[in-house]
């Protein structure tokens, strides 16, 4: 079912390249439409109070220890459900937009849509690794071949140059502390990938202090996070529209994802140990994030920074290392995603009016486009995280995380939605109300095409809105033992800095409380605990 | 059915009301359109009205009830429900909020009908009923923080409706940004409050409170501390109150509605909602008093000296709203409710009295270009006078007794919060000048050029309209209503909203005369039984703060009166004797400066800042570190790579010889 | 006759071809030279499969004539290609690839 799921795209995008160029766009659509169903199907399907399911374990290379092993639990069955509902829509932007040399443009989208499923489906360090990094092919030609010079300022192969420079080297950490980790746990014996094994045996904690930070370079450059954002501005400014929706959307959610995944359960002393470190840089992604989207002019750039500033925040919850934030960040990455994607093909149709990413030169497009400007409206509030959207929900969640476990930095970040509601209504306001620099506005209705591909996510923001339950209920099991993991450890006294939040039963005693819920109980997903 | 059912039924109704009317904008008539805001809205205050007989029929002890539709969030500890609380004080808060809305809501369906947008405001005001009858309803700290949001996006759509004028987008961006600050505010409380107790339901909060802190616990302080926060940004008390007064921008009804009847009072519900907290929290209630107590001042000086005919009403309701704040935060919860709602009856009747004048001036609103219009319309003018007689505290009205019961609570509880009562007074002077200023203004002295045409021909036409801020023309294409303006008080749906209120600004007060009725006391009992803060009966001292009351209110009209009418030079006279005072007191002492000069350039200026130094020096200055290194490695490649193939073979021919003799070797 | 003499001459073929490819400028010649060395690895291959007395050898020889056979056709068809465009046939002047 998995393996059906994750190479079905690139089953579809190599017949694509054999047909005719006016049916290669269709053809996609209808390849992405399909991978959407299955994925539907998988989360239906999903049992809530299971761990991993779905299982596939095929021995691949056998000296190596390296299993073509797949699974989905909580953590991922949202996420794959997110990268084939993104998928679809920006694909069938990119056809109804039309693409010079279409069959090759939609053979690379689907073939990163494999590796982005492939990444979240991989329950072996190495085959996780290998679909992270294929992850990166695509999208280096995508953004090299069909990005925009900017006239006078980068050219789309420069930016693409650097992208693949910073992304690459967080990779090649990954990949060499991938096989430090599952050499130095095998002990001289039979070496393994295994992440349930890795997890169940981790490392001392002086291998774990340095194999940590191969890990989280390339988690945090693929977010990007601050300080590791460098290759965002050029990329964003000279990407195809289509192909930055699901870059945005769900590459970046990879390295949240990678977290919680890999660096939690099988680096938990050194989570620990660092918390306060990556903490520091996701509370530095935020307001860098945040005040820097609402200096800039470009639409792109605001949407770029603003996704600093929402992964700073999804990092955050992470690294409060308590189910409730890890709960948060879940949900919020599939909220952002949902929210940027739109977002993105928003900008993309607003570009295609006005001819100009740059707000200073837009201004009054919603007389003439009232629903494009209802549509904009409804993604706008979902991304400032309006209480009442599920974002609002993804962010009190992780705030209320990062309260309990650090409360400095919940009161600082909440400046972050300060700025945020700032500079998201400033985008607003300067694309569809005031006035335009000529007075008079040259806007047309959103089409009937464009609101096909994007209207669709604006209804599963406003259907997630009244009910975030649907993804909490699923997450929680996994999210929980994902940080479990960090306390366990935690109690048999190795480690100096105990993590007391989080841990079943290390919750602080309520006054009348209710008992904890039954979410925090020992993990279900297979982690056992350390004797 | 039950209370919780109808309760659901008045949150539903205004929703789906505004999900018709935004689907259906381009199918449906203006008119269709108009009567569906105006059906649901009137159907949300009938099953306001079911609520309260059904919660009535419950014994009193028992009047409360929780409801809740589904899970809304529940994971990781956290146990969010979508649920509302029945209780006294949210249905007495849905009365008055749904009743409100639905006259206000005639009122608009005249007086937006030259206006474009005719669909999307009802749209909007639709919208916004649903979100502040959430926002009472609520049953939990989370949903409060949603529907206290939602309030806030609606008040931030409908300042900039008309969109395309950039004093409004402005004007709504502000108001956006300092509630979203109240949001964080709140959202901060629950926090801590779920740290303490575990919950975010009321029930439990406030049941579990009293045995978890002990009275002025620097917690519970802070908790309240941070719920203040967000009472003051949504009821504009100082230093978060900015932005009302610019929030006049919007459309009169909407003026009249969100901004004087029913969202700036939120932060009042709020207090009286957590009233179990503060009363642990002593200091708390204390700061909040002295904010409310310092805001009515304040704001009535302001109102002295500001000249735009709705700011003058707007500085009014934070003076008023600064009432309420400080009574609910003494403990005259009753009280302080009950002004709430006369002030929801008297605040939008001169509201909408003003909005038929600016009507007929085409959106001109500087008093000084404003006069003699008490012949050219009597219904307005005669609603103007009421309003003001009840905002100003005249004996008999509305305000009367709601304002001298608050201050009359004051004195009765003793000690330092005399001074509260004291602070009453003086704002009560001030409020009985600047009313009275502005019916001696508007509707006194010669007929202007407008008031003339008005008497003559029965409508006004004017030119193109401008914006007197900017002199910017208005857009009219996107609803700026046109050139012809010929609704002013002529049209049935205002006089029948106008007319209802001016009765209810004037007799609304008989339901609650000390030692007679006090039937809003009666009904909101069960709520603050559990209040701590009794003061001995205080009959006696209302009626004796009733009498005081009484005297400061003439006393202040006959102020006015011999400022504006009799003496009409004095006014100009006073303000070039005292031009330090006129020029801090205009500027609105200089608060929006302080903000501007303290919050926003700073992070302006961090933020190109770190545009133009940061992101270039250190950023990319790591960046092009990282390709120089990656270049100068390439560089040593290329020099291999030259592109002889002859070389290359050369090359291979080295390599297959150098294997061979290895294997040679190592054979051997 | 001993098998030695076979992979002498075999050498010999090869190291002429080698020397040839790393030599000459032609194109034509420097396929020719490949061609040499390509036979003189036949030549060893025949001569061990005689040695062994089994015909594997042989079969192995057959192929590389086959692929032989497909890069000559490919190599001429490339050289035509050149000098119908008007290009030198002198390895050095084709410098494309050049870093």
């Amino acid at each position: 079912m998995l393996s059906w799921l994750i190479w079905a795209p690139l089953a579809v995008g190599v017949i694509g390249m054999a047909l005719p160029k006016r049916l290669a766009g269709l053809w996609a659509i209808a390849g992405t439409a399909f991978v959407l169903g299955m994925a539907i199907s998988l989360v239906t399907g999903f049992d809530t109070a299971g761990g991993m399911q779905q299982t596939t374990d095929v021995t691949w290379i056998k000296g190596l220890g390296v299993d073509y092993s797949l699974g989905v639990d909580g953590l991922s069955v949202f996420l794959i459900l997110l990268t084939a509902l993104i998928w679809l829509p920006a694909t069938a932007y990119a056809a109804f937009q039309g693409q010079d040399r279409p069959q090759l443009f939609f053979g690379m989208m689907l073939l990163s849509e494999t590796a982005t499923l492939g990444a979240f489906c991989a329950q072996d360090l190495l085959l996780f690794v290998l679909f992270f990094d294929l992850m990166l092919i695509p999208f280096y030609f995508l953004f090299g071949v069909w990005g925009k010079d900017i006239p006078g300022g980068v050219t789309a192969r420069a930016a693409t140059l650097k992208m693949l420079i910073y992304t690459l080297v967080g990779s090649l950490l990954m990949l060499v502390g991938a096989i430090a980790t599952a050499i130095l746990s095998a002990h001289g014996g039979d070496i393994t990938f295994s992440m349930r094994e890795l997890a169940a045996h981790p490392l001392g904690s002086g291998s774990q202090y340095w194999i940590f930070w191969f890990f989280a370079a390339a988690f945090l450059v693929k977010m990007p996070a601050f300080m590791l954002h460098g290759w965002m501005p050029d990329a964003y400014r000279i990407a195809p529209l289509p192909a930055l929706a699901v870059f945005s959307a769900v590459l970046s959610k990879v390295g949240a994802y990678g977290f919680l995944r890999v660096v939690l359960p099988i680096f938990p002393d050194a989570t620990v140990h660092f918390q306060e470190i990556v903490l520091v840089i996701a509370l530095a992604g935020v307001l860098y994030g945040s005040i820097m989207a609402f200096t800039q002019t470009n639409l792109r750039l605001i949407a770029g920074y603003s996704s600093v500033a929402q992964l700073g925040f999804i990092t955050l919850g992470i690294l409060a290392l308590r189910p409730d934030g890890a709960n948060g960040a879940l949900l919020q990455i599939g909220n952002h995603g949902l929210v940027v994607a739109p977002l993105i093909l928003i900008i993309a149709v607003v570009a295609a009016r006005t001819g100009t990413d740059d707000l200073r030169e837009m201004g009054g497009l919603a007389t003439r486009a009232p629903i494009l400007a209802a549509v904009f409206l409804i993604v706008i509030l979902a991304n400032l995280a309006m209480p009442g959207s599920a974002n609002f929900i993804g962010e009190f969640y992780i705030l209320n995380g990062v309260f309990q476990a650090k409360i400095v930095y919940a009161i600082v970040a909440s400046l972050g939605i300060a700025l945020a509601a700032f500079y998201s209504l400033r985008m607003y306001q300067k694309v569809m109300h005031d006035r335009g620099p000529e007075g008079e506005s040259r806007s047309r209705e959103i089409s009937y095409r464009e609101s096909l591909a994007v209207v669709p996510l604006v209804l599963c923001i406003v259907g997630l809105a009244l009910y975030p339950q649907l993804v909490l209920k699923k997450t929680d099991n996994s999210a929980s033992s994902a940080v479990a993991a960090t306390c366990l450890r935690g109690a048999n006294g190795e480690i100096s800095v105990a993590n007391g939040y989080g841990c079943p039963g290390g919750l602080p005693t309520f006054g009348t409380a209710p008992p904890a819920n039954p979410g925090l109980e020992l993990p279900s997903a297979g982690l056992e605990p350390v004797k | 059915m039950s209370a919780t059912t109808w309760g659901w039924l008045v949150i539903l109704l205004p929703l789906l009301g505004s999900i018709t009317i935004g689907l259906g904008f381009r199918a449906l008539p203006e008119r269709a359109a108009g009567l569906i805001g105006v059906g649901a809205v009137g159907l949300a205050f009938a099953c306001s009205v079911a609520m309260l007989i059904s919660l009535l029929g419950d014994p009193a002890e028992s009047r409360h009830h929780a409801s809740s539709l589904w899970d809304y969030a529940n994971a990781g500890g956290l146990d969010i429900q979508l649920g509302i609380y029945v209780d006294p004080l949210s249905v007495f808060m849905a009365l008055v909020v749904s009743g409100v809305s639905a006259l206000i809501h005639i009122y608009s369906y005249s007086y937006m009908q030259s206006d474009r947008g005719y669909r999307r405001f009802f749209s909007f005001l639709n919208f916004f009923v649903f979100s502040m009858l959430l926002l009472v309803l609520a049953g939990n700290f989370v949903l409060l923080i949603v529907g206290w949001a939602f309030v806030g996006f609606t008040s931030y759509a409908l300042i900039s409706f008309w969109y395309r004028r950039e004093t409004a987008t402005k004007a709504g961006m502000k108001a956006f940004v300092i509630n979203v600050v109240g949001d964080i505010g709140l959202v901060l409380a629950a926090f801590l409050i779920f740290r303490e107790l575990g919950v975010f339901n009321y029930e439990e909060v406030f049941a579990a409170a009293p045995h978890h802190f002990t009275t002025n616990d620097g917690t519970i302080v802070a908790i309240c501390c941070l719920l203040l926060i967000g009472a003051f940004a949504k009821s504009a008390q100082i230093p978060f109150h900015t932005w009302l007064p610019d929030a006049m921008e919007g459309p009169t009804p909407v003026s009249a509605l969100i901004h004087a009847a029913t969202m700036v009072t939120a932060g009042v519900y709020l207090i009286a909602r957590a009233h179990p907290l503060f009363e642990l929290a002593p200091t708390a209630a204390d700061i909040s008093a002295v904010v409310g107590a310092v805001t009515l001042i304040i704001a009535g000086t302001i109102a002295i000296v500001v000249t735009d005919l709705k700011r003058i009403i707007a500085y009014s309701t934070l003076s008023q709203v600064g009432y309420m704040i400080m009574g609910v935060s003494i403990g005259a919860y009753s009280a302080g409710m009950f002004h709430l709602m006369t002030h929801a009856f008297f605040k939008s009747l001169l509201f909408m009295a003003a909005g038929s004048i600016i009507a007929a001036m085409a959106n001109e609103q500087n008093i000084d270009k404003i006069s003699g219009f008490r012949r050219a319309m009597p219904f307005t003018g005669a609603c103007l006078v009421i309003g003001s007689l009840a905002l100003s505290g005249f004996p008999s009205t509305s305000g009367f007794f709601s304002k001298d019961e608050i201050l009359s609570f004051a004195t009765a509880r003793g000690g330092w919060y005399t001074a509260f009562g004291v602070a009453g007074y003086v704002g009560a002077l001030l409020t009985g000048i600047y009313s009275f200023r502005l019916v001696f203004r508007v509707l006194g002295g010669e007929p202007n050029d407008e008031a003339k045409e008005l008497m003559d021909t029965g409508h006004v036409v004017h030119g193109e309209p401008r914006n007197p801020a900017t002199g910017q023309a208005e857009d009219t294409e996107v609803g700026y209503p046109g050139a012809e303006h010929h609704i002013a008080e002529q049209a049935p749906g205002m006089k029948i909203a106008m007319g209802a209120l001016a009765v209810l600004a004037l007799f609304g007060g008989i339901v609650q005369i000390p030692g007679l009725d006090d039937l809003v006391t009666k009904f909101l009992e069960p709520t603050f039984a559990d209040s701590v803060i009794v003061p001995a009966d205080t009959t006696g001292h209302e009626w004796f703060g009733l009498a005081i009351g009484g005297v400061v209110a003439f006393a202040g009209i006959g102020i006015a009166y011999f400022l504006y009418i009799a003496r009409p030079g004095t006014a100009p006279a006073l303000e070039k004797r005292f031009q330090g005072i006129h020029d801090f007191l205009f500027h609105k002492w200089y608060f929006d400066e302080a903000i501007d000069f303290l919050i926003y350039r700073p992070t302006i200026a961090i933020g190109s800042f770190a545009n133009r130094v940061f992101e270039r020096i250190v950023v990319d200055g790591v960046v092009n570190g990282a390709t120089d290194v990656v270049r100068s490695a390439g560089g040593v490649v290329k020099a291999a790579q030259s592109g002889f193939v002859r070389a290359y073979a050369l090359l291979l021919f080295a390599g297959f010889a150098g294997l061979a003799l290895y294997f040679l070797i190592v054979s051997s | 006759m001993a098998v030695e003499w076979y992979l002498v001459l075999s050498a010999l073929l090869f190291a002429v071809g080698a020397g040839g490819v790393l030599v000459r400028r032609s194109l034509l010649v420097i396929l020719l030279c490949l061609e040499i060395m390509l036979n003189a690895g036949n030549l060893a291959l025949v001569a061990f499969s005689r040695m062994h007395g089994n015909a594997d050898g042989q079969i192995f020889a057959i192929v590389v004539m086959v692929v032989a056979a497909c890069e000559v056709v490919v190599g001429l068809g490339l050289i035509v290609a050149i000098f119908r465009r008007k290009l030198p046939l002198n390895v050095d002047d084709l410098r494309g690839l050049k870093g």
